[in-house]
Formats: C-alpha cells, sequence, structure tokens
C-alpha cells in the first residue's frame, strides 16, 4: 500500500500551517521539538522536580560512601530514644525500635533503591534493545530464536523468576542488580522488535541499503534514533517496574539483605509496627510511592512528546 | 447528460434551487501553531442533478469545505457564514437534527476505500444500519434492499457479498460499497471526495462511469472533491478552484479547463503532463537518444521473484520478466497496483533477492557479487521513492542527508563533502538554508528534490526511481519533473522510472514496459507502446486515463466504451 | 484457524519445557538445600542429612532430577500424575492441588473484575478525553501502578477489615461521612455523564440530595446490619439494570429492546419469588446454581427473540446481558438477606488471615458470604494495578480506533456517539486489548503470590516461597507448571479472542 495524503478534516489545514512554517521560522531538530512537547506537560515537569529533589537529599544528606554528607546523624548508631521513637525535631522520621535515626535509614534506603532501579533499567534496556533490534533487523530464524528467548522468560511469572535469581545472588547488590536487569528487558525487545520491522520497510532504510550502507550502521544510525522514543519511555517505565520488584523481593526475604537497607526492606521490616509505630511504616511507603508515581508520570510525558498522536494533556 | 447547456445558467446563480450551497463560509482551526484560517469566506451552489467539482491542491481547504456540510469538523475548528442543504441551515440544528441529515440529505464518497469501512462488521451490516437508522427498510426488507444497491453498483453475487467482510472485497469493489452505502437513504446530494485518487486508473474510470450514472438516473446532485483535472474534465458540469482557502475562479467545465482567467488556474493547467503529447510539454529540451553498444546500465532475464508466506504456497510477484535499460536511457515501467513494478525496482537495487533468472548492473551480476565489489557497485546506483516524507531519515539534517552515500562510501574529506552537497542542492533548486533544515520542516516537492540530489551524490550511471512525482501536488510534479529531465540531460545517468501515471512516462520515457499481475504485456519505444498499443491490456490501461480538456476527454470515453464493447464488457453504470 | 491455534498451542508447549528446564536449574542451583542442617548442633544432624539427601536425591545431578521430575509430570497424560515430594517427604500434588484451588480463584476473580472495569473505565476516559473525570482516573491509575503491592495491603487489611469490623458493630454512618460521601459521589458522577456546565451543577446537586437522603435513611433502618432484600428490591434492582442495558447497547428510544429487557427482569424476578422456596435456591449446589444460570440466560434469549423484530441479534444481546445481571442481582438480593445472620455467626465479618474462615459452619448461602468476605481485600488489591493498565491500554486502544476512517464513515450516515462507539468503535478497540489481557495474567500470578503472604493464604504463593527458601525444587515446580499452564491457556483463550473479533485472522 502507498501512503496517499488523507484528506481527513483538519490535515488540510495542518498542510498548510506545514507550508506556511518553511522559510523564515527557527529551525528545531526532532530531539528539540519532542523537548518542547515535554516541557509542555505539567505533570511530567513536577515529577522532574519532585524526582530530582528525592535524588538530589537522598545523596546529599547522608552522603555516599566516604564522602559526607550535612545530616550530622549515621545509619549505624543507636541514639538515644526520645519518647516512643516518634518524629521530633531531632529526628524527624523517627527513631527505630533501638533509637537509630530513621530518617538516615531511609535516605540510605533510598540511595540503594534508586541505585537498584537506574541499574536495572540501563542493564534491561541494552539487552532489550539489542536483542529487539537484532531479531526486528535480520528477521527469519534469528527472529525466531531470539523471540522465543523472550517467551521462555516471559511465561515464567516475573515475581517468581526474579526470586530465584535474587536468592542467588545471596545479598550481593551488584548481582542483584544484574539478576534483575537480565529479567526485565522482555517488553522492550518485543517493542523495540516491533519498531524496527516496521521502521526496516521504510523508505528512508531501503534507500540506505540501496547505497550499501552496512547492517551495522543502519541499525545503529538510522534505525535505533528513530526508535528512541519508544526506548525512552520503556526504560522510564522500567525503572519503576524495578523499583516496586525490589520491594517485593524485600518483602519476601529474597531482596537487599541486612545490615545493607532498601525502601523495601525498610517496610518489610516495620510492617508490623504500623499500629504501634506507624511512622516506620509511612515513610519509606511514601518515599516509594513518590519515586514510582514520578518515574510514570515522567514517562506519561515522554510517550506524550515522542508520539503526540494522542497526548494525556490538552494542547 | 447536459454538460454544456448549464453554462447559460452558469451566470445567473441563485441559492433557491441549490441543493447544497456554501454562503461566506469561513473555517479557522485552533492549532499548536496558531489559527490557520483553512477557508477564507466562499460562495459556492450545487444544484439537483449536477456535478460539481472542487479543484486544488493540497492545503486549500477543500476537503475543509466539503465537511462542513455534515457538520463533522473536528472540536477545534469554528465555522462561520452559512451552510444550506435542502432548506436546512446545517450550523443551526441541534444534534439529533445533524444526524437525520447525514446519510439522508447528504452522503458522503471517502478517499480511501482501504479504511472506510469497518473492518469487523459485515458489509450486510454497515448497509441495513443507515437504511434502518433513516427508517427506509428494516430487517429481510433491509437485506433485501441492501443486496439491491449492491447489484446496482456492479457488484457480482450481491446476497454473499452482505455476509462478508471488508477485506474479503478488492479496493474498486469496497469503493463499491461506499457508493452504494452514500445512495443508500437517497440523498439529495453526495459529496465525493477524492474518490478516485486511492484506486488504479481502469478502477478509477469504472468508478468515475458509476458516479455519473448516479446523476443521470437518480438525479443526484456530486459535489466532487479532486486534485485531478483529467477526473474533472471526465465528470464536472460545473468548477470551482480553491486556492489557499480562497475560491479563485468557477465556471463551466469549459470555462474553466479551456479558458481559465485566474493566474492560479492558469499555472495549474499547465502542470497537468498531457498524455499523448510526448517529450517537452514544459518546454524542455528532448533529451538526446541513448547509443548502444556499451553494457547495458540494467539488464532483466528471465526474472522471477517470490515472496513467501507462513503456510502458504509462496506468492510469485513477478513472473519470468526480461528487458534493459541502455546507459543514458530512460525506460519507463508501467503497470497498476499488484502489477509487480516496484518489486522489480527493489530487486534491481539489490533489496530483495531473485527466485531465479538474472540481474545484471553495468555489465556485473548482482546475484555472483558479493563484499567490497558488491559495495563498488551500488556505489554506481542512485535510488528516489514515492514517499518524500518516509524516505528522508527524520533524524538527519539535510546537509547529512545529502551527504551520507559519499560518507558510507569514504568520499572526500567534511570539507569537498559540503561543497558537494551546495552544488547538488544548487542542482535541485533549493536554496544552501536548507543545509541545517531537518526534512519536517520542508514541503513535500522540497522534499523529493533532497531525495533526487541524495541520488546523485555518487554521480550514479543508473538511477531507479519508484513513482517520485506520485506523492506530489500536480504544480510542485511540473516543477520536479522539469528538474529532472534537465538533471538526467546534465548527468546522462540511465534511469528505470517506475510510474502508474502514463502521462509522466509519455514525458519522459524513451522505451516502455507495461506489466500486469507480474508478467510484461508489452514492451517497446515510446512512440509505438503509447500511439499504436497492440495488446488489449495496455490499450485498456490508455483509454481509462483521463485528459484535463472535456470534449476530449469524452470522445476518449466514447471510444473507451467501444473498445469494452469490443472486449465483450459492458462499461459501469448503475442497474435500477 | 485450527491450524493456527494448534500451531501456536505446539509453541507454547515447547516453550513451556525449555522454561522448565530453566526454572528447575535454576531453583537447584539457587542455593544449598542442606544449608538449616549444617548449622544444626543436633546429634543427629548427619542422619537428617543423610535422610534429606535420600528424598531429595541430592547425590543425583541435577539433569536426572529433571529428567525424573519431567517423567512424573509427563504421567499426567497418562493418568498417574506425579509431582515428586517435597522435602519432608510430602507428596506435592496433594498440596498443590489444595493451594491451586484458592490461587485460581483469586487470580480468576481478579482477573474478571479488572478486565472488566478497566476497560469499562478506559472507554470512559477515552469518550471524555481531557475532562476532569479523564484526567481524575488517569492519576488514580499511575497512583495504583506506583503502589508498593503490601504496603497497599497493610492499609488495606487496617482500613478495609480491622476499622470495618469495627464499624459494622455499630453500623450507623456518621453525619461527616455522609455528608463526605454525598459530595464525592456528587462530583464523580456528573463527571463521567459529561454535559455543560449547567447540567453537571444540577446532576450534581440533585445527586448530593438523593444520597444523603438514602444514607441517613440507612441509618435509620440499620440497613449495615439488617438489610432489606426479598423480590421487591430484586426487582428495583433488575429494572434499573435492563433500563441501563437498553440504553447502552440499543439507545432507549429502541421500546422493543427496552420492553425485552425490563420483561426478562420481571420473569427473572418472579422465577425468583418461586423458586426461593424450593431447595433449588434455599439449599442449593453450585451445580444446581450453573444450571439455574443456563437456564436463566437460554430464557432470555428467547424473550429477546419473541420480542426481537428486525433487530433480533441486538435486542437477544440486549436480554441476554439483563438476564445475566438480574441473576446476579438475584444472587446479591440472596446473599443480602443472609447477611444479618452471617453477623450473628460472625460478629467482625472480615478477618485479614485465610482464604475461609476456619471452623466455619453455615450453609451454602452462608459459606458463600465467607468466602466472599475473604475475597474481596485481596482482590479488590490485586485488581487494582491491572485495572489502572487495562483503562489505560484501553483509553489509548479507543482514542486510536476514534480516529479511523470507519468511524468518520459511520458518523456521516448519521449515527449517534453511542452507536458509534458502541457498534463500531468498541470492537476494535477490543483487538489489541486481548492481547494485554493475556500478558498482564502473568504479571498478575505474580501479585499473587505478595497478596496471598500478606493475607495468609495457603496457595500457590506459600508453597513456592517456601520452597525457595528451602531450595525444594519440587513445589518451586508445581508452582511453575500451575501458574505457567494458565498463562499458556490465557494466551489460548486471547488468541480465540482476537479471533473472535477481528475477522481478518480468520481463516
Amino acid at each position: 500500500m502507498s501512503e496517499s495524503p488523507k484528506s481527513g478534516a483538519g490535515s488540510d489545514a495542518l498542510l498548510a500551517a506545514d507550508q506556511e512554517l518553511v522559510p523564515e521560522a527557527k529551525s528545531y531538530s526532532a530531539n528539540q521539538i519532542v523537548l518542547r512537547r515535554f516541557l509542555r506537560h505539567r505533570g511530567a515537569i513536577a515529577a522532574m522536580v519532585v524526582m530530582a529533589v528525592v535524588i538530589v537529599v537522598a545523596f546529599s544528606s547522608i552522603g555516599v560512601g566516604a564522602i559526607p554528607g550535612w545530616w550530622d546523624k549515621d545509619i549505624t548508631t543507636a541514639y538515644d530514644k526520645i519518647g516512643t521513637g516518634a518524629p521530633t525535631w531531632e529526628h524527624p522520621f523517627g527513631q527505630d525500635t533501638i533509637g537509630k535515626d530513621y530518617f538516615a535509614l531511609t535516605m540510605r534506603g533510598t540511595q540503594i533503591s534508586l541505585f537498584i532501579a537506574f541499574g536495572v533499567g540501563i542493564i534491561s534496556t541494552l539487552i532489550g534493545t539489542l536483542i529487539g533490534a537484532i531479531a526486528g533487523y535480520f528477521r527469519g530464524i534469528v527472529d525466531s530464536l531470539l523471540m522465543r528467548l523472550t517467551d521462555v522468560v516471559i511465561i515464567i511469572p516475573l515475581l517468581a523468576i526474579a526470586a530465584v535469581l535474587a536468592r542467588m545472588s545471596e545479598g550481593d547488590l551488584n548481582l542483584l542488580i544484574l539478576a534483575l536487569g537480565v529479567l526485565v528487558w522482555t517488553s522492550l525487545a518485543r517493542l523495540v522488535r516491533g519498531e524496527v520491522l516496521s521502521l526496516r520497510e521504510r523508505d528512508f532504510v531501503m534507500a540506505a541499503r540501496a547505497v550499501g550502507t552496512s547492517p551495522g550502521r543502519i541499525i545503529v544510525r538510522h534505525i535505533l534514533p528513530n526508535t528512541v522514543g519508544v526506548i525512552t519511555v520503556s526504560a522510564t517505565l522500567t525503572i519503576a517496574t524495578a523499583i516496586l520488584l525490589e520491594t517485593s523481593l524485600s518483602f519476601l526475604g529474597f531482596g537487599v539483605q541486612a545490615p545493607d537497607v532498601s525502601l523495601g526492606s525498610l517496610i518489610s521490616d516495620y510492617q508490623g509496627a504500623f499500629l504501634s509505630r506507624p511512622w516506620l511504616f509511612w515513610w519509606p511507603g511514601l518515599m516509594i510511592l513518590a519515586i514510582a508515581l514520578s518515574v510514570n508520570f515522567i514517562g506519561d510525558g515522554l510517550r506524550d512528546a515522542f508520539d503526540p498522536r494522542q497526548t494525556s494533556t490538552k494542547e | 447528460m447536459t454538460t454544456l447547456d448549464i453554462s447559460t445558467s452558469g451566470a445567473t446563480e441563485t441559492a433557491g434551487d441549490a441543493v447544497l450551497s456554501f454562503e461566506g463560509l469561513t473555517v479557522t482551526f485552533r492549532t499548536q501553531f496558531g489559527e490557520v484560517h483553512a477557508v477564507k469566506g466562499i460562495d459556492l451552489d450545487v444544484r439537483p442533478g449536477e456535478v460539481v467539482a472542487l479543484v486544488g491542491e493540497s492545503g486549500s481547504g477543500k476537503s475543509v469545505t466539503s465537511t462542513t456540510a455534515l457538520g463533522l469538523l473536528p472540536g477545534n475548528a469554528r465555522v462561520s457564514g452559512t451552510v444550506r442543504v435542502g432548506g436546512q441551515v446545517v450550523g443551526s440544528l441541534d444534534k439529533a437534527g445533524l444526524r437525520r441529515l447525514r446519510g439522508n440529505d447528504v452522503a458522503m464518497v471517502f478517499q480511501e476505500p482501504m479504511t472506510a469501512l469497518n473492518p469487523v462488521l459485515t458489509i450486510g451490516d454497515q448497509l441495513t444500519e443507515g437504511l434502518q437508522l433513516h427508517g427506509i427498510a428494516y430487517g429481510k426488507e433491509a437485506e433485501a434492499r441492501a443486496a439491491e444497491l449492491l447489484r446496482m453498483v456492479g457488484i457480482p453475487e450481491p446476497e454473499r457479498r452482505l455476509k462478508q467482510y471488508p477485506h474479503e472485497l478488492s479496493g474498486g469493489q469496497r469503493q463499491r460499497v461506499v457508493i452504494a452505502m452514500a445512495i443508500s437513504c437517497d440523498p439529495t446530494v453526495i459529496i465525493a471526495d477524492e474518490p478516485t485518487t486511492a484506486l488504479d486508473v481502469t478502477v478509477q474510470a469504472e468508478i468515475l462511469d458509476l458516479l455519473r450514472s448516479l446523476t443521470e438516473k437518480l438525479d443526484t446532485a456530486i459535489l466532487l472533491i479532486t486534485h485531478n483535472m483529467g477526473v474533472v474534465a471526465d465528470m464536472a458540469d460545473r468548477v470551482a478552484v480553491m486556492f489557499k482557502g480562497d475560491l479563485v475562479e468557477t465556471g463551466t467545465v469549459d470555462q474553466v479547463l479551456n479558458h481559465p482567467r485566474h493566474e492560479y488556474t492558469k499555472r495549474l493547467l499547465a502542470a497537468v503532463p498531457h498524455l499523448g503529447e510526448g517529450p517537452g510539454q514544459f518546454g524542455d529540451v528532448t533529451p538526446p537518444e541513448p547509443v548502444p553498444g556499451e553494457a547495458a546500465a540494467l539488464d532483466l532475464r528471465n526474472l522471477v521473484i517470490e515472496y513467501h508466506r507462513i503456510g502458504r504456497p509462496a506468492f510469485r510477484a513477478v513472473d519470468d520478466v526480461t528487458f534493459h535499460v541502455d546507459p543514458g536511457e530512460i525506460v519507463g515501467l508501467v503497470g497498476e497496483s499488484g502489477s509487480g513494478k516496484s518489486t522489480i525496482a527493489k530487486c534491481a537495487l539489490g533489496l530483495i533477492p531473485s527466485r531465479s533468472g538474472s540481474v545484471s548492473i553495468l555489465g556485473q551480476d548482482f546475484r555472483n557479487t558479493r563484499g567490497r565489489r558488491l559495495k563498488e557497485l551500488r556505489k554506481r546506483i542512485g535510488v528516489v521513492f514515492q514517499d518524500p516524507a518516509a524516505s528522508l531519515n527524520p533524524r538527519f539534517p539535510i546537509g547529512d542527508l545529502i551527504a551520507e552515500p559519499l560518507v558510507v562510501h569514504q568520499v572526500g574529506d567534511a570539507r569537498s563533502r559540503r561543497e558537494k552537497v551546495m552544488e547538488l542542492l544548487d542542482a535541485v533548486e533549493l536554496p544552501p538554508a536548507v543545509y541545517n533544515r531537518y526534512p519536517h520542516e520542508l514541503s513535500g516537492g522540497q522534499r523529493q528534490r533532497v531525495s533526487i540530489a541524495r541520488a546523485l551524490t555518487l554521480e550514479p550511471e543508473l538511477l531507479v526511481a519508484d513513482e517520485p512525482t506520485s506523492a506530489l501536488d500536480v504544480s510542485v510534479q511540473a516543477s520536479v519533473l522539469k528538474m529532472f529531465t534537465s538533471l538526467q540531460e546534465r548527468y546522462r545517468f540511465a534511469c528505470l522510472f517506475v510510474s502508474h501515471d502514463l502521462a509522466v512516462i509519455d514525458l519522459l520515457a524513451h522505451r516502455v514496459v507495461v506489466m500486469q499481475n507480474g508478467e510484461i504485456v508489452e514492451q517497446g519505444a515510446r512512440e509505438e507502446v503509447l500511439r499504436n498499443p497492440r495488446e488489449d491490456y495496455t490499450k485498456r490501461l490508455l483509454a481509462a486515463a483521463p485528459v484535463p480538456d472535456p470534449g476530449e476527454q469524452r470522445r476518449r470515453r466514447e471510444a473507451r466504451h467501444a473498445l469494452l464493447t469490443s472486449l465483450g464488457e459492458e462499461s459501469a453504470e448503475l442497474h435500477l | 484457524m485450527f491450524l493456527f491455534i494448534l500451531r501456536r498451542t505446539l509453541a507454547s508447549v515447547v516453550v513451556l519445557l525449555l522454561s522448565s528446564v530453566l526454572m528447575f536449574w535454576l531453583t537447584v542451583n539457587s542455593g544449598d538445600p542442606l544449608a538449616d542442617l549444617r548449622g544444626s548442633n543436633a546429634d543427629n544432624a548427619q542422619q537428617l542429612m543423610d535422610a534429606r539427601v535420600a528424598t531429595m536425591n541430592l547425590d543425583l545431578p541435577w539433569y536426572e532430577r529433571y529428567w525424573m521430575w519431567l517423567d512424573g509430570v509427563a504421567g499426567c497424560f497418562t493418568g498417574s500424575c506425579d509431582f515428586g515430594v517435597n522435602r519432608s517427604g510430602q507428596d506435592v500434588l496433594f498440596l498443590t492441588g489444595l493451594a491451586a484451588q484458592s490461587t485460581l480463584r483469586l487470580v480468576t476473580a481478579a482477573t474478571l473484575i479488572a478486565i472488566v472495569v478497566g476497560v469499562a473505565l478506559g472507554i470512559l476516559t477515552a469518550i471524555r478525553q481531557y475532562s476532569g473525570f479523564d484526567y481524575g482516573v488517569t492519576f488514580a491509575a499511575f497512583l495504583f501502578f506506583s503502589l508498593p503491592v503490601f504496603w497497599a495491603a497493610v492499609l488495606l487489611k487496617e482500613f478495609g477489615a480491622i476499622r470495618f469490623n469495627d464499624w459494622i458493630a455499630g453500623g450507623q454512618l456518621g453525619p461527616v461521612t455522609i455528608l463526605l460521601l454525598a459530595a464525592v459521589i456528587a462530583v464523580a458522577l456528573p463527571a463521567v455523564l459529561g454535559g455543560t456546565t449547567r447540567r453537571k451543577v444540577v446532576t450534581g446537586g440533585a445527586t448530593f440530595a438523593f444520597v444523603v437522603v438514602v444514607l441517613f435513611l440507612f441509618n435509620l433502618l440499620d440497613w449495615y446490619r439488617n438489610p432489606i432484600s426479598g423480590p421487591f428490591t430484586a426487582l428495583v434492582a433488575a429494572g434499573g439494570a435492563a433500563v441501563l442495558v437498553t440504553a447502552v447497547v440499543a439507545g432507549i428510544r429502541n421500546r422493543r429492546a427496552l420492553y425485552a429487557a425490563l420483561t426478562t427482569a420481571v420473569v427473572g424476578v418472579i422465577a425468583y419469588a418461586v423458586l426461593a422456596f424450593t431447595p433449588l435456591l434455599a439449599d442449593p449446589s453450585w451445580l444446581g446454581l450453573f444450571g439455574l444460570f443456563v437456564v436463566a440466560i437460554a430464557v432470555s434469549l428467547v424473550i429477546g427473540r419473541l420480542w426481537g423484530g428486525y433487530n433480533k441479534k441486538q435486542v437477544m444481546l440486549v436480554t441476554g446481558v439483563t438476564g445475566a445481571l438480574t441473576s446476579l442481582i438475584v444472587v446479591a438480593d440472596i446473599l443480602i438477606g443472609y447477611w444479618a445472620r452471617f453477623l450473628g455467626l460472625k460478629s467482625r465479618p472480615i478477618s485479614t488471615i485465610g482464604a475461609q474462615t476456619p471452623n466455619f459452619t453455615g450453609d451454602f448461602w452462608e459459606r458463600l458470604i465467607d468466602y466472599g468476605t475473604q475475597l474481596i481485600l485481596p482482590t479488590a488489591l490485586l485488581a487494582l494495578v491491572s485495572i489502572a493498565t487495562h483503562s489505560r491500554f484501553t483509553r489509548s486502544s479507543m482514542l486510536e480506533v476514534l480516529n479511523q476512517d470507519y468511524v468518520r464513515t459511520a458518523r456521516a450516515k448519521g449515527l449517534s456517539e453511542r452507536e458509534v462507539v458502541v457498534k463500531h468503535a468498541f470492537r476494535n478497540s477490543l483487538i489489541p486489548i486481548t492481547t494485554i489481557v493475556a500478558f498482564d495474567f502473568a504479571a498478575l500470578i505474580g501479585g499473587a503470590v505478595i497478596t496471598e503472604t500478606v493475607f495468609g493464604w495457603q496457595g500457590m504463593g506459600q508453597l513456592f516461597i517456601t520452597g525457595l527458601r528451602q531450595v525444594d525444587p519440587a513445589p518451586v515446580m508445581a508452582f511453575f507448571l500451575v501458574t505457567g499452564t494458565a498463562v499458556v491457556v490465557m494466551n489460548l483463550l486471547a488468541d480465540l479472542a482476537y479471533a473472535s473479533l477481528d475477522p481478518r485472522i480468520r481463516r
């Protein structure tokens, strides 16, 4: 089927606008246009701000590794308990059962959770993009094999296989990230494959092939840049998935192991404290909610920006 | 049919007897780029039994105008002025009134029959729905009426068709179904929005015959939206020309097409390639005849191409095709959709493998060439595709797009590449300022110039052009074709020019190859094939192509009907 | 078509087999099955170790153990299933039977609810794009995506169970609660219905007044502890359902459809009034109830056919749906009737632990209420995330379809918005959703593991977690087998649904 100009209502008008824009208007690349659209999505901007605040506070307050932060309490010392350990000016998030500063603990948990989320996001995006692009571009037997491999992973409930791998990582954070990263790429791989399958039939790829461009250059220079929308959006959502997955694993006891803490392990440790010490339950939970919600909103903003056919906010 | 009598009454139009009238119609859209004035205060009447053609290029506002008659514009549109259908003012109707109007008084035939029908409902469902809605017939009676309608528009075995889904019908048949739907409630006026643009030329002729018989037999008025002057000449009683939201000229078809007054109309008509007038229509020099003797630029022998399908036998898209293109020669490859012409072009570019037969480019067999030698060979071939929007990578600026082949083949350094690009931009008549622009910032015609520039970057000896102008407006097409001929003269490349448009082929090609269903029907010098065709299919193809002159087109139509009769077929018309 | 399904199924079985190898290998290598005994100071530790090595065949390489497991499972095709034994030597098949029942009940209920609610919300938000309702649902959907499941579960236990139980002891709504509830409904309802601002204000005001009056009346009647039920209330509810179904499917102006639907409702309620005194409804069995349901649908379709006129298909659809809803209303009505007695048997009706109340004795209906109250919270929790997914997906699919040319064709024919959405857009928008539902099912099972743990159900999740903690492959593989098969079956259903919705892929 050839693509014939649509005569749909309104497309005429847009065409007119398109032609009038040509001569003297300022030049924007595709990325700049995406950025402009993204900046118009109020929810996503608010989410970016929340996310930035969370990241800055989490890393600057208690510091990272040997670098100290501005918060004067640490995560290992048991301080004198003030009353029941409920939030005070001294301990704004309260204290845990033995008097540890809960703000410091929550910040440490946030660091670890963010670390896991972004690590998993990066690894799975790399794997998913690679597998999807190769399957989609080369098709045939390569495609069949890779897609069956994807099915093999998909058919096992994610949480179950994640639990098994997490148990194998035995509390090693890097192994845990790797384990989760090699699991959650499946949906991205399918999406990228679909995109590549349709892009490789597009005329500009045909033109590149006809000139004698090598498959590697076609994939890297011509196809992948055009799937960047799908990849970015999916990567964002993977981060949300990863943070919730880590939480669930910690709850089941297969996630981050003591003495280290993540937001998930904090809630898991104190779920029984809901009635007696509610702050131990609320802070990490709200933190997860804030991060996951921000990430989801950013993902939505990106989707609107990359694919403006269906914006969720009015122009 | 009363084509020319109307010219007398054309001057004294009154809104009273019109079935559809626009008075001072203005439409503005609020878009993210600000307000867009799509229609700027136009007046137009359509009377019973009359075909009024609304002509213009993309962006002229012709579709928007027609859509106001049904009140179907999207929410960001503001309409002022009066639109009357019968006695009713469309703008003053409430929702229920509008719904009674739609289908009942004014019906619509859309451009794209492939998408205009709901894929999950049967033809019968979609036909009876309108009948029951407007209280014309119910149940069994409605079904009988639906079958009757299908028979009227010339669909065989209507009872069986009612139970089928749209995907089981061909494009032409679907458009017949859409027309059957449009006439089902006996509307006083039908708006046909580019009803034949998506169809092959022989199917187009049939659909036009069918529409014409509607006005003759049912006295239905038709507002025909089109960009094709041949269709106008074939169908219209009166013509209204739109340009950027304004109506620049109205009159009888003879007045407008044969004696245009407005500058734009003249320009538009001058841009239409005229089948039968051969090369040089736009004042260009005829390209010199090729010198035989060298190795052919492209030589196809007994080429067979098959597409593999899972669980079904392979589909043979090209069957035993043999022809060649000499150096410096333009060969026109003509055929309708599904004829395999684009498949051959892709195979000649080495993009799809052949099943058997040989493809040799500049004396080298494509199938036996690998690695570095293949890359060297590809350097000598250029390509231009149909859709300029799809054939340019949206993420590259124009400069990079044109320089890409140089980069791939590691020719020159950054500076010499830039110089080469500038030279090419000049050759395709684009300003140097587009160097840093992105494809989406250019118009369709500008993009296609970029495509052509890219194809010529490596100064290829063979250019494969797959419908390079069919996505363009006619005036843009004219300038691109003009440029193309002068480029060919300058660079002397051989060219395989694929097109469905005989008039364009007539303009450019030295030799013509006609294809049907994957096989070659006829090939030879242009003069021979296009003036004295031997095969019935070629004759039919030529007869079906409309020309933008009402008198000549009428003769051609009658000649076509005579040809069909001699071939033992009937021409399409409404069977009452 | 048949070949297509067959090929897909065979491919799935191969995938399932490969996955099982992967899962087995991973589980076996996930830790040391003897870890607890190695650290033990017991005198007979060595003896216990030897015993465990013997039970679990730890002396064999993993592939031989896998083969033994596979051999046992393959026996299911010849009628002698063997899922192996767990670490303590219990028959895993027996454990699986018990666990699968409650898990599948949970997952099926959640899936059904998620599809119905999610798709409905998605369509409503698509039709009311850019409205306050749309933004509200969008935000809620994102919120549910972002909730850590067990964190929400703790909240749900607190507010949905413990505080509810406290409240039901008195069963009176406070005036503030009433006003708040009424205000929420009065804002939400007009947002869904749409229309001009004036209309919204009027609808909102009327709704507010109505809800306040009804809730105060409920307080006076002690309705929450002692609700009124019986054929009359059922008739009102069924009549309402009949009108609603007609309005959505055929349009309220279609008198034939309306009368047919009302007839169905009346016939259904009369049948209820009569049958209530027979054992069929007074002391039923599952089979009997299912039989009654089938009969009810059949009768409804006949009513539709008789009233049908020229458009039998549509009217039969209306009566069929009305019949199904009436049946549900009747069951609900009976359950409401038993509520007071149930409260007498169990004063804190919603417990936070277990799939059913231990040692609960009651007749069929009382046990059903017990199952129901235990199922509500975990199901709601599990369904929330899926509802969010489905509603977002349906919304975008619906918007896509509403932009299609054939929708414009339908509008150009003069069809009303309702007909355009119900007849032309709805079915097309469902096509891509079938795939998502199948995908989501696997995620739902993962969620069920968490939910079961939080609510203390002895389900598949429990089997899996214990098995994994003990590096005991048999229960883990049983979990995998049940969930994997469920996913494959779900995919198959999705393929069938796809084929029935889209004539283009039927052959």
